[in-house]
């Protein structure tokens, strides 16, 4: 396995809304039309809040949507 | 589906890939286009290339060829035939081969070719070259025999001898008097035997007495190269004629020394290539300064000048006028082929779905193909089968499918007023559509009024309103089963009422209903206004329309006759002038809105609709509110044919329609104010911070998805906190889809900064716990 793609906050300090404490860079599994990956993304290490930033969303997230659609 | 036999049949119908008549009257099938194409760049020695590849005895056929192909081309009435063959001639004068023939074994089976006519000549020329071990008797000299044939190519003696020595490197020659005796010996010998018959003509049968597929005589023995009869008796030699047999026959002799068929899979069939001469303009056949031996020689400027004349005959009618199809730089028989491979695919991408996406269905390649090629129903039924594997990318059509639903559901579905047992029934029900109700409801409840008062007390009257979707979006989609519920609600409907005729005033419902509900008696509202009296309409207008307009004709009403002439008699009684652009009723091309385009490929989409303003010149009149509104958001100014008819409540040509959440709050806001309630505009307490609302409406996201996403989101705490600006962002997952709200807490509500959505499921965003989420995907996926 090869390094983890990270995605951190397009900017700012975070916290969590519920447990007030800060995000994190922790590794989380995604998942889309019977495909699974790990990142790395900020999430509350308490309650597992997971922060999906703007810029990954509309980047390499939509990315690898169409591609998995077209599989 | 698309299995092999109909992909043959749509491949069948697209002439794109057939030979243009220069071609096919060419005996050798010399591909003149390319030859031309070369000659107009000066790419003389790749010219050159050509010739010496489809040419027997090219030299001797550049001097002498009678030119079948100049006959056929279509330059012929604008300015004279290309000079073909000059330019042949010319090619060979002005260049040197370069030809490199690759060694190859010789072939087991021996071939005799008798004679030294050009069809023997040929015979031996094609057999020698595909390394068959050729004998040629002949009874003197071989240049002196071609000699009493064509006379001409005495000054030209050179080329003659050329030829000649390129053909005897590889061919043996035996001096030989062949009678028939020795005819049926060399039968005996060789796995095929030629006999020329212009150099033979006592010991040859009558031409009628052999097959003229084949030249297939007896025993192995082919015959040709008679010489032609003129209509007075004076006996000739036609060049091409007599080599175009010989190369027929050498192709026979093959299949005799293999044992094969001799006439089957000979011949390639193809179409007859359309091609569209309305806009050529003539030009005149270039004749050349010089000439050599009899033969017009032009300079290589001048080869370029004439060269270039070529129309390069094609066909891509359909092409040229659909941005769509340009797209993906083929034409719909290449296109065929890829939709058909896309289904077949198990694994790996799935690369036409882009191709399959993106038709507007709008079927004006059908209408424009002489042969009736019709993207729109290879792509519907390949959606189909996409749907139906479970293969459609959830992203191309869902969110339309959300809007038809939104328009079905309680909110805004209504049949008004309600059918009364008892009472007779309504002779008509009024189907404004679901796109015109959220952009028009003002205007569809005064049509409706006036309707109603103009039918009154006559043996027409009763009007009931249905303010519904037809299904067609799920149609386009692929969901066939999806568009089967929606018509059998509208049956439903229709028999409640007593079964009235349906009016619409949207094409695309009209369509829909007419395909879905073919027993149902279905017309455009625009033809019974036509048919009524229009004076009482009101006059005054809120400002001032303008008094001629390009008519533009829905794609969906293409074949509509009746919608078409009521629209043009519509204008025309209210004292407007029209214009018709280029591709219009029969003909006319799609804004983009058809097929869901504008949902799954929004940026084709795009380019149909700007291609399509380029097309119209003013102001525009659209009988289709989608047509109206995708034009001017692209800056078009464009009215609406209630405008003309209700000009007190026209709706600026230029001013934009409404975006796609405001299309909901609409028609949910037409049925309340049909009812007499009022309903609260929604999101009073969220405010967008400025130009947001574009960018959300491009990413497909709702004010009524941020709505709802925002009181999930601070009843359920799922949000996290930007220290820096102190901004919230959360996340609520309501269906397939995570939207994000980045917002902050106002006085009266929320303040919206941005917002964006992914389908992909990220455990720990979107309402449900984190630890569970990955628990259930991974359970299920393994
Ligand atoms: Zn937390």
């Amino acid at each position: 396995m090869g390094m983890l793609p990270e995605y951190r906050p397009d900017q700012g300090e975070w916290l969590c809304g519920r447990c007030k404490i800060p995000l994190e860079q922790g590794k989380v599994p995604v998942f889309y039309l019977n495909s699974a990956f790990d990142v790395i993304l900020p999430r509350c290490p308490q309650c597992g809040f997971t922060l999906v930033p703007k810029s990954l969303a509309q980047g390499k997230m939509l990315e690898v949507e169409s591609l998995l659609e077209e599989k | 589906m698309l299995d092999q036999d109909s992909l043959r049949r749509y491949e069948a119908q697209c002439t794109q890939d057939s030979p243009p008549q220069c071609r096919i009257n060419c005996p050798f099938s010399l591909d003149c286009r390319a030859f031309l194409t070369n000659m107009a760049c000066g790419k003389l020695a790749a010219a050159r290339a050509i010739l010496e590849r489809h040419l027997p005895l090219p030299h001797i056929m550049a001097l002498i060829c009678d030119h079948p192909c100049e006959q056929a081309c279509l330059r012929r009435d604008f300015g004279g035939a290309i000079a073909l063959h000059h330019l042949e001639f010319s090619c060979l004068a002005q260049t040197t081969s370069a030809e490199r023939l690759l060694p190859i074994p010789p072939k087991r089976h021996k071939m005799a070719v008798v004679g030294a006519g050009l069809a023997a000549l040929t015979a031996a020329w094609d057999l020698s070259r595909k390394s068959y071990p050729v004998t040629l008797f002949v009874d003197g000299e071989i240049s002196e025999l071609l000699l009493c044939q064509f006379p001409n190519l005495e000054e030209a003696r050179a080329w003659l001898e050329e030829d000649l020595k390129v053909l005897l490197r590889k061919v043996c020659v035996e001096q030989k008097t062949v009678t028939r005796e020795a005819l049926v010996t060399l039968a005996q010998d060789f796995a095929g035997v030629f006999l020329d018959a212009s150099t033979h003509p006592a010991l040859a049968p009558a031409e009628a007495a052999v097959d003229a597929s084949t030249w297939h005589w007896q025993d192995g023995i082919c015959v040709a190269g008679w010489r032609s009869l003129s209509p007075t008796g004076h006996t000739y030699s036609l060049p091409s004629r007599q080599a175009g047999q010989g190369r027929e026959a050498a192709l026979t002799m093959e299949r005799v020394a293999g044992k094969l068929s001799l006439t089957a899979e000979r011949k390639k069939r193809y179409g007859n290539l359309h091609t569209d001469c309305t806009q050529v303009e003539r030009v005149q056949r270039l004749e050349p300064q010089t000439t050599q031996w009899g033969c017009a020689l032009y300079s290589q400027e001048e080869a370029r000048q004439e060269a270039s004349r070529c129309l390069q005959c094609q066909c891509l009618i359909c092409v040229e006028n659909c941005p769509y199809l340009q797209k993906y730089k083929g034409y719909p028989k290449v296109y065929a082929r890829q939709i058909h491979n896309n289904a077949t695919i198990v694994k790996g991408l799935h690369t036409a779905n882009a191709l399959i996406n993106g038709c507007a269905l709008c079927d004006q390649c059908s209408r424009l193909c002489p042969e009736h090629f019709s993207m729109a129903e290879l792509c519907l039924a390949a959606r189909e089968e996409m749907v139906a594997r479970g293969q459609m990318p959830p992203s191309a059509h869902e969110f339309a499918l959300e809007d038809m639903e939104q328009a079905q559901s309680p909110g805004a579905f209504l049949t008004w007023p309600k059918p009364k047992p008892g009472a007779s029934p309504p002779h008509w029900l009024f189907f404004p559509g679901c796109q015109l109700s959220a952009s028009r409801g003002e205007q569809v409840l005064a049509l409706f009024a006036w309707l109603e008062q103009k039918l009154s007390g006559s043996d027409q009257a009763g009007l009931a309103l249905c303010l519904a979707c037809c299904g067609q979006p799920a149609h386009w989609a692929g969901q066939r089963k999806l568009f089967e519920e929606q018509l059998a609600r509208l049956r439903d409907v229709w028999q409640e009422y007593g079964k009235p005729t349906i009016l619409t005033a949207c094409a695309s419902c009209l369509a829909a209903l007419r395909e879905g509900l073919p027993d149902l008696p279905v017309r455009s509202v625009w033809e019974l206004v036509d048919s009524l009296e229009l004076s009482d309409l009101p006059k005054e207008a809120r400002f001032p329309l303008p008094k001629t307009f390009s008519v533009h004709d829905p794609c969906a009403a293409r074949d509509d006759k009746g919608w078409q002439k009521a629209i043009r008699s519509l204008a025309q009684k209210l004292g407007y002038t029209l214009i018709e652009p280029k591709c219009t009723a029969e003909t006319t091309s799609c804004c983009g809105y058809g097929g869901l385009v504008w949902c799954a490929q929004p940026e084709t989409a795009n380019s149909l609709v700007a291609d399509r303003i380029a097309q119209l010149p003013g102001d525009v009149l659209a009988s289709c509110v989608m047509c109206r509104d995708r034009f001017v958001a692209q800056d078009k100014a464009c009215w609406h044919i209630l405008d003309l008819l209700l000009p007190h409540l026209a709706v600026a040509g230029t001013q934009r329609g409404p975006g796609l959440a405001q299309r909901r709050y609409q028609r949910s806001q037409l049925k309340a104010r049909i009812l007499g309630q009022t309903i609260r505009p929604e999101g009073e307490e969220v405010a967008l911070a400025s130009d947001l609302a574009e960018t959300l409406e491009e990413q497909h996201i709702l004010l009524s998805d941020i709505i709802t996403a925002l009181e999930q989101i601070e009843a359920k705490t799922l949000w996290c906190l930007n220290k820096t600006n102190n901004h919230r962002v959360g996340a609520w997952r309501p269906r397939k889809v995570t939207f994000w709200v980045e917002y902050s807490k106002t006085e009266h509500g929320f303040l919206v900064h941005d917002a964006w959505c992914h389908r992909m499921l990220v455990p720990g965003a979107g309402g449900e716990d984190a630890e569970t989420v990955i628990a259930r995907e991974q359970s299920s996926s393994s």
